[in-house]
């Protein structure tokens, strides 16, 4: 894409962000609810904001028998409740909505792929796409394999122009599946036309992760084993289920949460300093860092990982239902809904430093954050009756909501005495810009669309998360090891198992 | 835009000499008493400054207009602002005064509160003035200069403020001789060079037509119709300072697609009811480019652009209302590819506010300036 740019004399200096090339953007499994909630939303904003040329077009594809005019119109119903837009322009409208198409498809039939690759020829010579196209495999997880066959062999895995392909999570059930779906699509695809997307990975405070590590100076002499204790990573949720009982009971938080977005957070923090921001170079850096991560022993599972699932309880103070009265799940699940763990980098940088890492369902409060615990001062000048307020010094990373970093800091309260105590020295994303933080699927999209996967994991990272968990996963499938569930009271921070698990090393859970 | 609330302090300074320090102490307190309001209440305030905004404007400015502008400004970028109202003509006077200026945070959090300085100076003392607005700027972020006038290099006050601030902010759609001020500005740019970086919130509002207009030749299709461009029409809506000149936006335009594409004057010049024609030259190929003014007085925006490399045409302009705006690219015979977005309608606080974002020094609106300078100087033989 920087080619093009380059080429184009008009387009240097230019203060609007970057813009994507022609393309049309096939969403497989268009009836569903991302497509309403997240993708069209992240089209039209993208189109209004001028990221996306006017040589653009959607098909959306699904099994649901639909009209593309009937389409527009739940597409047109769909931006207005999920998008930001105060009100949408007709006309504005009406140009977007000339761009969207639709076709009725079977996964598991070919001739509507051979369907489908005539629409899209005569999208492409309608809307000036340059053969550029997006498909957005937004069906359920076991058609991904399916649906990629049936592109390649209906030849539309091959274009005059580009064709990439998102593939939403969750990517494999266990580490042999991944495996095999992984090598499932490489049979039609090479490794740079899959985008595996985590939309954590879109949010600006993750994005900036990078900026904050690696654009200052000051903190990188600091980010090691001789200077940081600890580091905690909270992923709490305060919702349950949602309706997708039967889905969760399948997967757990471990492989719902963990294996994929909170590891995608660690990698960021444990990574070294990549040689470049070239995708490849970021990408290798981060899995450089989870290939040093520990491996679980079973040993280790029953040591350092904690399971729960969650009883009836309250949050916010709304008395809710335990996980097994959810609807879809088992009266006698064994399914967690609450993990924590303890995880080491053998490597120079990290040796000996534990990251606690703790995500669950109806917690206490809704929040990401990772926080970076110092070591203590190397000898303490103020006695135990002036330092009775201060902890060590932390650096809190929030990921949502109320994005922001805090570093908190000992400090003297004013007065004829000395007597330290902790302050917050606060940045939030709201209060120091004044703009609405794009969605994270806005961004993914346009990175697709411009060809840039940095924000999207590749094969060796969705593999090495497995393999790092699967451990976990095999032993508490084998055995309960005495843990009766539920375990934890919906609205809390777990179970008390995990405040041992820390405590034991004489260390506590932060208060998010 | 959230609605902010504004907290003025009458004390004032005394004429021969700013208080530096009082006026911080006085700011001091009056965060004190903001802060215990809040908290009686009950939601806190925060107080936020990520830059130094030193505002420069005459004293028969409209005050509430200003006001409100930068509250909006506020809203977005929370800032230091030094407003200094200059009185050029009248008698001797130096007066200051603090105020806050707070704005409700999102879920019911802390306020978040911004601060303003105003420096109210008249007659000689205004030569001198910039002594007692560098002691006043918060140390290491960085510090803006709006000046709300036509920058001249050869006022003491300009040349002493520019140095203070790592860039400095102007509005060509208000120059009442577009000509002959742009090339002011480019004279400017060029002899301060490296020591000034400079922004126009004109270029700000150019920047959504240029981004249009460049967005066509991003189609790789579409790349080779850019050199050979026969024929480049600008329709704009005449200035209400300068109803008979051409606008200084559509001179930026102008002076942009000289820059980037290599043109030159080449001797052909017709000016009529229909506006200005002039031909230029590039690669041995002739353009045949069109001035247009039409509609009612205004900011002098532009309001259409169009272009015509032979069977090729490219078109983006204002639908009707001017709520939004149409492309279309049109090859031969080839289907028509076009689009109707939302016009970018930022207020100018929010153009402003936009410009305190940027540090970088603008090459290109530099290039486009001195660019239409040229083209300017050169008018008798086919400049514009």
């Amino acid at each position: 894409m920087a080619a093009t740019v380059l080429e184009n004399p008009l387009r240097e200096g230019m203060r609007l962000e970057r813009t994507a090339e022609p393309c049309v953007v096939v969403i497989l499994g268009a009836s569903g609810d991302l497509t309403k909630r997240k993708l069209m939303p992240a089209l039209f904003r993208l189109a209004q904001a001028r990221l996306i040329p006017a040589e653009f077009a959607v098909v959306g594809a699904a099994r649901t028998a639909m009209e593309t005019d009937a389409f527009r119109a739940q597409m047109r119903d769909s931006v207005a409740e999920f998008s930001d837009e105060q009100e949408i322009d007709t006309q504005v409208w009406e140009s977007f909505a000339q761009k969207l198409y639709y076709v009725t498809l079977d996964i598991s039939t070919p001739a509507d792929f051979k369907g489908l690759g005539a629409l899209l020829e005569k999208v492409d010579r309608e809307h000036g796409a340059q053969g550029n196209r997006l498909f957005y495999l937004s069906t359920a997880p076991q058609l991904f394999a399916e649906a990629v066959k049936q592109l390649g062999v209906a030849g539309l895995t091959k274009s005059r122009g580009w064709v990439r392909v998102i593939v939403e999570k969750p990517f494999g059930s266990d580490l042999e599946s991944a495996r095999e779906l992984n090598r499932r699509l490489h049979e039609h695809l090479e490794e740079s036309q899959i985008y595996r997307i985590d939309h954590y990975l879109g949010k600006e405070t993750v994005q900036n992760l990078l900026v904050f590590r690696f654009a200052n100076g000051i903190y990188e002499p600091l980010w090691n084993r001789q200077y940081i204790d600890h580091v905690q990573i909270t992923n709490a949720e305060t919702v349950g289920v949602e309706g997708r009982g039967g889905y969760y009971e399948s997967a757990g938080v471990v492989r719902d949460m963990i294996q994929n977005h909170v590891f995608q957070l660690l990698s960021l923090i444990a990574m070294e300093p990549p040689a470049s921001l070239d995708a490849e170079a970021v990408r290798d850096e981060k899995i450089k860092a989870l290939t040093s991560a520990r491996a679980f022993t079973a040993e280790r599972v029953r040591a350092d990982c904690v399971r729960g699932q969650y009883g009836a309880g309250a949050v916010g103070g709304e008395t809710v239902v335990g996980y097994c009265e959810e609807p879809g799940v088992a009266k006698d699940s064994t399914t967690e809904t609450f993990a924590a763990l303890v995880m080491y980098f053998d490597n120079w940088r990290w040796s000996g430093v534990p990251f606690f890492i703790r995500s669950g369902k109806r917690l206490a409060k809704r929040v990401t954050e990772i926080a970076i615990r110092f070591k203590d001062a190397p000898h303490q000048l103020f006695g135990r009756e002036m330092m009775d307020q201060v902890a060590a010094n932390q650096l809190i990373i929030r990921i949502q909501p109320d994005e922001g970093i805090t570093l908190r800091f000992a400090a003297k309260v004013p007065g004829q005495v000395t007597r330290v105590r902790d302050v917050n020295m606060d940045f939030r994303y709201g209060s120091s810009f004044g703009v609405q933080l794009a969605e994270a699927y806005e961004r993914l999209l346009l990175d697709c669309m411009l060809g840039d996967p940095t924000l999207y994991a590749r094969t060796d990272m969705t593999e090495r998360g497995w393999e790092i968990v699967m451990p976990i996963i095999e032993e508490w499938a084998r055995t309960t090891g005495g843990v009766t569930f539920p375990n934890y009271e919906a609205g809390t921070w777990g179970p008390e198992a995990s405040d041992e698990l820390i405590e034991r090393t004489s260390r506590r859970w932060r208060r998010p | 835009m959230m609605e902010t609330q504004s907290k003025s302090n009458d004390d004032a300074g005394r004429v021969g000499g700013v208080d530096v320090a009082g006026l911080e102490r006085q700011l001091a307190s009056r965060w004190r008493e903001t802060a215990a309001e809040e908290v009686g209440g009950k939601s806190g305030v925060t107080r936020v400054c990520v830059a130094n905004l030193i505002v420069y404007a005459s004293a028969a400015e409209a005050r509430p207009e200003l006001d409100k502008l930068l509250e909006e400004v506020a809203a977005q970028t929370p800032t230091r602002v030094i407003l200094l109202l200059a009185d050029r003509g009248g008698a001797p006077r130096l007066d200051a005064s603090v105020s806050t200026r707070c704005r409700p945070a999102l879920r019911g959090r802390r306020q978040l509160c911004g601060e303003q300085i105003t420096i109210e100076a008249g007659g000689g003392v205004i030569g001198s003035v910039a002594s007692a607005v560098e002691p006043l700027l918060v140390p290491d972020i960085a510090a803006f200069l709006w000046w709300k006038d036509i920058p001249n290099g050869e006022d003491k006050l300009f040349s002493r403020l520019v140095e203070m601030v790592e860039r400095v902010v102007i509005d060509s759609a208000a120059f009442d001789r577009p000509r002959e001020d742009l090339s002011r500005v480019a004279s400017l740019v060029a002899s301060r060079g490296e020591e000034m970086r400079l922004s126009d919130l004109n270029w700000g509002r150019l920047t959504s037509w240029r981004s249009l207009v460049a967005n066509f030749w991003d189609v790789p299709d579409y790349r080779e119709h850019l050199d050979a461009l026969d024929r480049v029409e600008i329709e704009y809506e005449p200035s209400a300072l300068a109803p008979k000149d051409v606008a200084a936006q559509a001179l930026l335009a102008v002076g942009w697609l000289a820059s980037r594409l290599g043109w030159q004057p080449s001797g052909r010049r017709v000016e009529d009811e229909d506006g200005l024609r002039v031909g230029l030259a590039s690669g041995g190929r002739e353009i045949e480019l069109a001035l247009r003014a039409s509609g009612e007085l205004g900011v002098g925006a532009i309001r259409q652009v169009a272009f015509r490399a032979g069977a090729a045409e490219f078109r983006a302009g204002f639908g009707a209302g001017g709520a939004t705006v149409e492309t279309s690219a049109k090859i031969g015979d080839a289907p028509i590819v076009g689009r109707v977005v939302a016009y970018e309608a930022k207020s100018e606080g929010q153009r402003l506010s936009r410009e305190l974002s940027i540090l970088a020094r603008d090459e290109v609106y530099e290039r486009a300036v001195a660019a239409a300078s040229r083209l300017i100087a050169t008018n008798a033989a086919g400049g514009i």
